[in-house]
Protein backbone atom coordinates (compact mmCIF):
# COMPACT_ATOMS: atom_id res chain seq x y z
CA UNK A 1 0.00 0.00 0.00
CA UNK A 2 1.50 3.27 -1.23
CA UNK A 3 0.82 6.33 0.24
CA UNK A 4 1.09 10.31 -1.52
CA UNK A 5 -0.32 13.64 -1.10
CA UNK A 6 -0.99 16.74 -3.15
CA UNK A 7 -2.49 20.45 -2.67
CA UNK A 8 -3.43 23.29 -4.60
CA UNK A 9 -4.62 26.47 -4.23
CA UNK A 10 -7.05 26.94 -6.28
CA UNK A 11 -7.10 30.27 -8.32
CA UNK A 12 -9.91 32.62 -7.29
CA UNK A 13 -10.88 30.09 -4.51
CA UNK A 14 -9.22 28.04 -2.15
CA UNK A 15 -6.88 25.62 -0.80
CA UNK A 16 -7.37 21.57 -0.92
CA UNK A 17 -5.29 19.30 -0.07
CA UNK A 18 -5.53 15.36 -0.51
CA UNK A 19 -3.51 12.52 1.30
CA UNK A 20 -4.61 9.05 -0.15
CA UNK A 21 -3.76 5.76 0.26
CA UNK A 22 -3.56 3.29 -2.36
CA UNK A 23 -2.71 0.24 -3.80
CA UNK A 24 -4.51 -0.87 -7.34
CA UNK A 25 -7.61 1.12 -6.11
CA UNK A 26 -7.48 3.93 -4.03
CA UNK A 27 -7.96 2.68 -0.46
CA UNK A 28 -8.54 5.64 1.68
CA UNK A 29 -8.96 9.88 0.44
CA UNK A 30 -9.08 12.51 3.50
CA UNK A 31 -9.61 15.88 1.87
CA UNK A 32 -8.34 18.95 4.31
CA UNK A 33 -8.20 22.54 3.31
CA UNK A 34 -9.51 26.03 4.15
CA UNK A 35 -12.52 25.36 1.88
CA UNK A 36 -16.70 25.57 2.40
CA UNK A 37 -18.87 22.96 2.22
CA UNK A 38 -22.78 22.97 3.34
CA UNK A 39 -23.82 20.72 5.34
CA UNK A 40 -20.21 19.73 6.22
CA UNK A 41 -21.41 16.16 7.40
CA UNK A 42 -21.07 15.94 3.27
CA UNK A 43 -17.52 15.96 3.28
CA UNK A 44 -16.99 11.97 4.45
CA UNK A 45 -19.69 10.90 1.61
CA UNK A 46 -17.22 12.25 -0.73
CA UNK A 47 -14.45 10.99 0.83
CA UNK A 48 -16.12 7.41 0.91
CA UNK A 49 -17.52 7.37 -2.35
CA UNK A 50 -13.88 7.75 -4.19
CA UNK A 51 -12.59 5.61 -1.47
CA UNK A 52 -12.73 2.16 -3.54
CA UNK A 53 -11.90 3.93 -7.32
CA UNK A 54 -9.82 1.49 -9.74
CA UNK A 55 -6.70 2.43 -11.27
CA UNK A 56 -6.16 4.58 -13.07
CA UNK A 57 -8.54 7.05 -12.32
CA UNK A 58 -11.39 7.83 -14.60
CA UNK A 59 -11.53 11.06 -14.41
CA UNK A 60 -15.11 11.71 -15.92
CA UNK A 61 -16.86 9.72 -14.25
CA UNK A 62 -15.39 10.42 -10.77
CA UNK A 63 -15.94 14.22 -11.45
CA UNK A 64 -20.09 13.17 -12.12
CA UNK A 65 -19.68 10.92 -9.13
CA UNK A 66 -19.08 13.49 -6.94
CA UNK A 67 -21.34 15.95 -8.64
CA UNK A 68 -23.79 13.64 -8.08
CA UNK A 69 -23.26 13.93 -4.49
CA UNK A 70 -23.34 17.45 -4.17
CA UNK A 71 -26.97 17.53 -6.07
CA UNK A 72 -28.68 14.90 -3.96
CA UNK A 73 -27.50 16.05 -0.52
CA UNK A 74 -28.58 19.37 -1.69
CA UNK A 75 -25.08 20.70 -0.83
CA UNK A 76 -22.77 23.94 -1.63
CA UNK A 77 -19.39 23.66 -2.27
CA UNK A 78 -17.23 26.85 -2.46
CA UNK A 79 -13.51 26.95 -2.74
CA UNK A 80 -13.06 24.33 -5.51
CA UNK A 81 -15.06 22.14 -7.40
CA UNK A 82 -15.69 18.65 -8.13
CA UNK A 83 -12.74 18.60 -11.50
CA UNK A 84 -10.43 20.37 -9.03
CA UNK A 85 -10.71 17.33 -6.77
CA UNK A 86 -10.06 14.95 -8.59
CA UNK A 87 -6.90 16.95 -10.63
CA UNK A 88 -5.44 16.56 -7.72
CA UNK A 89 -6.38 13.36 -6.74
CA UNK A 90 -4.26 12.32 -10.13
CA UNK A 91 -1.39 14.90 -9.36
CA UNK A 92 -1.30 12.86 -5.89
CA UNK A 93 -1.02 9.75 -7.50
CA UNK A 94 1.47 11.01 -9.65
CA UNK A 95 3.73 12.38 -7.13
CA UNK B 1 -36.54 40.70 14.27
CA UNK B 2 -34.85 42.20 17.18
CA UNK B 3 -31.32 40.76 18.14
CA UNK B 4 -29.99 40.17 21.18
CA UNK B 5 -26.40 42.34 21.44
CA UNK B 6 -23.93 41.10 23.79
CA UNK B 7 -21.07 43.66 24.35
CA UNK B 8 -17.77 42.60 24.43
CA UNK B 9 -16.07 40.24 26.75
CA UNK B 10 -13.28 37.81 27.05
CA UNK B 11 -13.79 33.74 26.67
CA UNK B 12 -11.24 31.21 26.53
CA UNK B 13 -11.23 29.55 22.99
CA UNK B 14 -13.57 26.57 23.68
CA UNK B 15 -15.82 28.79 25.51
CA UNK B 16 -16.15 30.85 22.54
CA UNK B 17 -16.91 28.17 20.17
CA UNK B 18 -19.26 26.46 22.49
CA UNK B 19 -21.41 30.19 23.00
CA UNK B 20 -21.77 30.06 19.48
CA UNK B 21 -23.06 25.97 18.93
CA UNK B 22 -25.14 27.11 22.65
CA UNK B 23 -26.68 29.78 20.87
CA UNK B 24 -27.18 28.14 17.50
CA UNK B 25 -29.43 25.40 19.39
CA UNK B 26 -31.32 28.21 21.91
CA UNK B 27 -32.12 29.66 18.29
CA UNK B 28 -33.28 26.22 16.64
CA UNK B 29 -35.68 25.45 19.59
CA UNK B 30 -37.33 28.85 20.33
CA UNK B 31 -35.73 29.75 23.23
CA UNK B 32 -32.89 32.27 22.18
CA UNK B 33 -33.79 35.03 20.27
CA UNK B 34 -31.30 36.11 16.96
CA UNK B 35 -28.01 37.25 18.81
CA UNK B 36 -24.71 39.46 17.95
CA UNK B 37 -22.01 38.99 20.19
CA UNK B 38 -18.56 40.62 20.70
CA UNK B 39 -15.98 38.83 22.32
CA UNK B 40 -11.92 38.27 22.43
CA UNK B 41 -10.23 35.48 23.67
CA UNK B 42 -8.09 34.99 26.63
CA UNK B 43 -5.46 33.39 26.72
CA UNK B 44 -4.78 34.38 22.97
CA UNK B 45 -5.78 31.24 20.51
CA UNK B 46 -5.29 29.75 17.05
CA UNK B 47 -8.72 28.43 16.01
CA UNK B 48 -8.42 26.44 12.62
CA UNK B 49 -11.45 25.72 10.00
CA UNK B 50 -13.69 22.41 10.79
CA UNK B 51 -12.16 20.87 7.19
CA UNK B 52 -8.57 21.60 8.07
CA UNK B 53 -5.57 19.09 8.88
CA UNK B 54 -4.50 19.96 12.41
CA UNK B 55 -1.07 19.16 12.11
CA UNK B 56 -0.47 20.73 8.56
CA UNK B 57 -2.05 23.89 9.75
CA UNK B 58 -0.76 24.66 13.46
CA UNK B 59 2.86 24.19 15.51
CA UNK B 60 1.50 22.48 18.19
CA UNK B 61 4.56 22.77 20.22
CA UNK B 62 5.18 26.41 19.64
CA UNK B 63 1.34 27.25 20.79
CA UNK B 64 2.24 25.16 24.12
CA UNK B 65 5.17 26.80 24.63
CA UNK B 66 3.80 29.96 24.52
CA UNK B 67 -0.04 29.49 26.54
CA UNK B 68 -1.62 29.56 22.91
CA UNK B 69 -4.82 27.02 22.94
CA UNK B 70 -5.69 25.53 19.94
CA UNK B 71 -9.29 24.81 18.73
CA UNK B 72 -11.32 23.60 15.79
CA UNK B 73 -14.33 25.63 14.59
CA UNK B 74 -17.63 24.20 13.26
CA UNK B 75 -17.11 26.96 10.45
CA UNK B 76 -14.80 26.29 7.42
CA UNK B 77 -11.86 28.76 6.21
CA UNK B 78 -8.60 28.71 7.30
CA UNK B 79 -6.63 29.16 10.21
CA UNK B 80 -6.23 32.23 12.08
CA UNK B 81 -4.14 33.31 15.14
CA UNK B 82 -6.56 35.29 17.96
CA UNK B 83 -4.24 37.25 19.66
CA UNK B 84 -5.69 38.70 22.91
CA UNK B 85 -4.89 42.34 22.30
CA UNK B 86 -4.76 42.56 18.31
CA UNK B 87 -8.33 41.40 17.46
CA UNK B 88 -11.98 41.99 18.08
CA UNK B 89 -14.31 38.92 17.22
CA UNK B 90 -18.35 38.75 16.34
CA UNK B 91 -20.77 35.95 15.79
CA UNK B 92 -24.05 36.88 14.42
CA UNK B 93 -26.41 34.29 14.59
CA UNK B 94 -29.93 34.20 13.31
CA UNK B 95 -32.61 31.82 11.55
CA UNK B 96 -31.04 31.46 8.57
CA UNK B 97 -34.74 32.23 6.81
CA UNK B 98 -33.28 35.98 7.42
CA UNK B 99 -30.46 35.76 4.95
CA UNK B 100 -30.19 35.53 1.35
CA UNK B 101 -29.78 31.76 0.32
CA UNK B 102 -26.79 32.37 -1.85
CA UNK B 103 -23.78 32.45 0.50
CA UNK B 104 -21.42 34.82 -1.53
CA UNK B 105 -24.47 37.48 -0.85
CA UNK B 106 -25.13 36.44 2.70
CA UNK B 107 -21.68 37.20 3.34
CA UNK B 108 -21.84 40.28 1.41
CA UNK B 109 -25.08 41.74 3.41
CA UNK B 110 -22.77 40.79 6.98
CA UNK B 111 -19.90 41.93 6.04
CA UNK B 112 -21.67 45.10 5.12
CA UNK B 113 -21.75 46.03 8.79
CA UNK B 114 -18.80 45.93 9.44
CA UNK B 115 -17.42 47.85 6.14
CA UNK B 116 -19.83 50.28 8.19
CA UNK B 117 -17.99 49.83 11.41
CA UNK B 118 -14.86 50.63 9.51
CA UNK B 119 -16.39 53.73 8.07
CA UNK B 120 -17.03 55.07 11.42
CA UNK B 121 -13.54 54.95 12.08
CA UNK B 122 -12.32 56.49 8.61
CA UNK B 123 -11.33 53.51 7.11
CA UNK B 124 -12.38 52.67 3.62
CA UNK B 125 -12.98 48.87 3.54
CA UNK B 126 -14.67 46.55 0.84
CA UNK B 127 -16.04 43.18 0.25
CA UNK B 128 -13.89 40.69 -0.93
CA UNK B 129 -15.52 37.91 -2.02
CA UNK B 130 -15.49 34.98 -0.83
CA UNK B 131 -14.92 36.30 2.33
CA UNK B 132 -12.93 39.24 3.14
CA UNK B 133 -12.75 42.42 3.60
CA UNK B 134 -10.02 44.67 2.55
CA UNK B 135 -8.51 47.94 2.58
CA UNK B 136 -6.15 48.87 0.18
CA UNK B 137 -5.86 45.46 -0.66
CA UNK B 138 -4.84 44.70 2.37
CA UNK B 139 -7.08 41.78 4.26
CA UNK B 140 -8.07 43.30 7.61
CA UNK B 141 -10.96 40.91 8.18
CA UNK B 142 -11.75 37.23 7.51
CA UNK B 143 -15.40 35.75 8.23
CA UNK B 144 -16.95 32.04 7.96
CA UNK B 145 -19.85 30.61 8.02
CA UNK B 146 -21.95 27.57 9.30
CA UNK B 147 -25.63 26.65 8.77
CA UNK B 148 -27.26 24.06 9.94
CA UNK B 149 -30.47 23.01 11.10
CA UNK B 150 -32.28 26.84 9.94
CA UNK B 151 -29.86 28.71 11.73
CA UNK B 152 -26.95 30.55 10.35
CA UNK B 153 -23.85 31.73 12.51
CA UNK B 154 -21.36 34.14 10.57
CA UNK B 155 -18.13 34.93 12.81
CA UNK B 156 -15.58 36.82 12.10
CA UNK B 157 -12.58 39.13 12.99
CA UNK B 158 -11.46 42.71 12.74
CA UNK B 159 -7.63 42.75 13.30
CA UNK B 160 -6.69 45.47 15.50
CA UNK B 161 -3.23 45.11 15.53
CA UNK B 162 -1.36 42.37 13.80
CA UNK B 163 2.24 40.47 14.81
CA UNK B 164 3.05 38.93 11.95
CA UNK B 165 6.12 37.32 13.13
CA UNK B 166 4.57 35.61 15.87
CA UNK B 167 1.83 34.67 13.51
CA UNK B 168 3.97 32.86 12.39
CA UNK B 169 5.73 30.77 14.66
CA UNK B 170 2.03 29.15 15.02
CA UNK B 171 0.79 28.62 12.59
CA UNK B 172 2.31 25.64 10.41
CA UNK B 173 4.89 27.13 8.34
CA UNK B 174 7.54 25.35 9.67
CA UNK B 175 9.46 27.95 11.68
CA UNK B 176 13.12 27.68 9.92
CA UNK B 177 10.99 28.11 6.58
CA UNK B 178 10.38 31.54 7.57
CA UNK B 179 12.18 33.49 5.29
CA UNK B 180 12.20 37.10 5.61
CA UNK B 181 10.69 37.13 1.95
CA UNK B 182 7.55 35.17 3.09
CA UNK B 183 6.81 37.34 6.09
CA UNK B 184 7.23 40.93 4.14
CA UNK B 185 5.06 39.30 1.43
CA UNK B 186 2.16 38.42 3.87
CA UNK B 187 2.53 42.05 5.19
CA UNK B 188 2.02 43.43 2.49
CA UNK B 189 -0.97 41.21 2.16
CA UNK B 190 -2.49 41.92 6.15
CA UNK B 191 -3.37 44.91 7.85
CA UNK B 192 -4.83 46.23 11.25
CA UNK B 193 -6.76 49.14 12.23
CA UNK B 194 -3.35 50.59 14.33
CA UNK B 195 -1.75 50.52 11.14
CA UNK B 196 -4.01 52.92 9.93
CA UNK B 197 -4.91 55.13 12.00
CA UNK B 198 -4.66 55.79 15.86
CA UNK B 199 -7.67 54.88 17.96
CA UNK B 200 -7.98 52.49 20.81
CA UNK B 201 -9.32 49.29 21.13
CA UNK B 202 -12.52 50.25 22.93
CA UNK B 203 -12.87 52.93 19.63
CA UNK B 204 -13.54 49.77 17.61
CA UNK B 205 -15.58 47.60 19.98
CA UNK B 206 -18.03 50.85 20.34
CA UNK B 207 -18.23 51.32 15.91
CA UNK B 208 -18.67 47.74 15.03
CA UNK B 209 -21.87 47.94 17.94
CA UNK B 210 -22.59 50.93 16.11
CA UNK B 211 -22.67 49.78 13.28
CA UNK B 212 -25.31 46.79 14.22
CA UNK B 213 -27.15 48.78 15.70
CA UNK B 214 -27.95 50.91 12.55
CA UNK B 215 -28.74 48.27 10.36
CA UNK B 216 -30.34 46.11 12.52
CA UNK B 217 -33.21 46.32 15.50
CA UNK B 218 -31.20 45.57 18.92
CA UNK B 219 -31.09 45.30 22.41
CA UNK B 220 -28.42 45.22 24.79
CA UNK B 221 -28.35 41.74 26.53
CA UNK B 222 -25.98 39.11 28.19
CA UNK B 223 -25.55 35.49 28.21
CA UNK B 224 -28.04 33.38 30.65
CA UNK B 225 -27.11 30.89 33.29
CA UNK B 226 -28.55 28.20 31.14
CA UNK B 227 -26.48 29.57 28.33
CA UNK B 228 -23.01 29.60 29.95
CA UNK B 229 -23.70 26.19 31.74
CA UNK B 230 -24.20 24.66 28.20
CA UNK B 231 -21.39 26.31 27.19
CA UNK B 232 -19.09 24.94 30.02
CA UNK B 233 -20.70 21.83 29.28
CA UNK B 234 -19.53 21.66 25.17
CA UNK B 235 -16.19 23.09 25.98
CA UNK B 236 -15.34 20.84 28.32
CA UNK B 237 -16.68 17.52 26.48
CA UNK B 238 -16.10 18.74 22.98
CA UNK B 239 -14.45 21.76 21.78
CA UNK B 240 -11.25 21.03 24.15
CA UNK B 241 -11.06 17.25 23.38
CA UNK B 242 -8.38 15.84 21.69
CA UNK B 243 -10.97 13.80 19.35
CA UNK B 244 -12.46 17.09 18.26
CA UNK B 245 -9.62 19.41 17.80
CA UNK B 246 -7.43 16.37 16.03
CA UNK B 247 -10.90 15.39 13.55
CA UNK B 248 -8.69 15.82 10.96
Amino acid sequence: MKQAKAIKKVPGGKLVRVDITYGERLEKVIITGDFFLYPEDVLPVIENALAGALLPLEKTSLIEKVQNILNREKAVLVGFSPQDLIDILEEAMQS
Amino acid sequence: MRYRMIPFRYFNAYMNMALDETIMEGIRTGTTPPTIRLYGWKPSAVSIGYFQGLEYEVNLEACRRQGVDVVRRITGGGAVYHDCDGEITYSLLAPLALFPDDLIQSYRLICGYLIEALQLLGIEGSFQPINDIIVDGRKISGNAQARKQGVLLQHGTILYRVDVEKMFTLLTVSEEKISDKLIRSVKKRVTSISDILSVSFQEVVTALETAFRNNLETEYGDYTDEELKRARQLAEQKYSTHSWIAMR
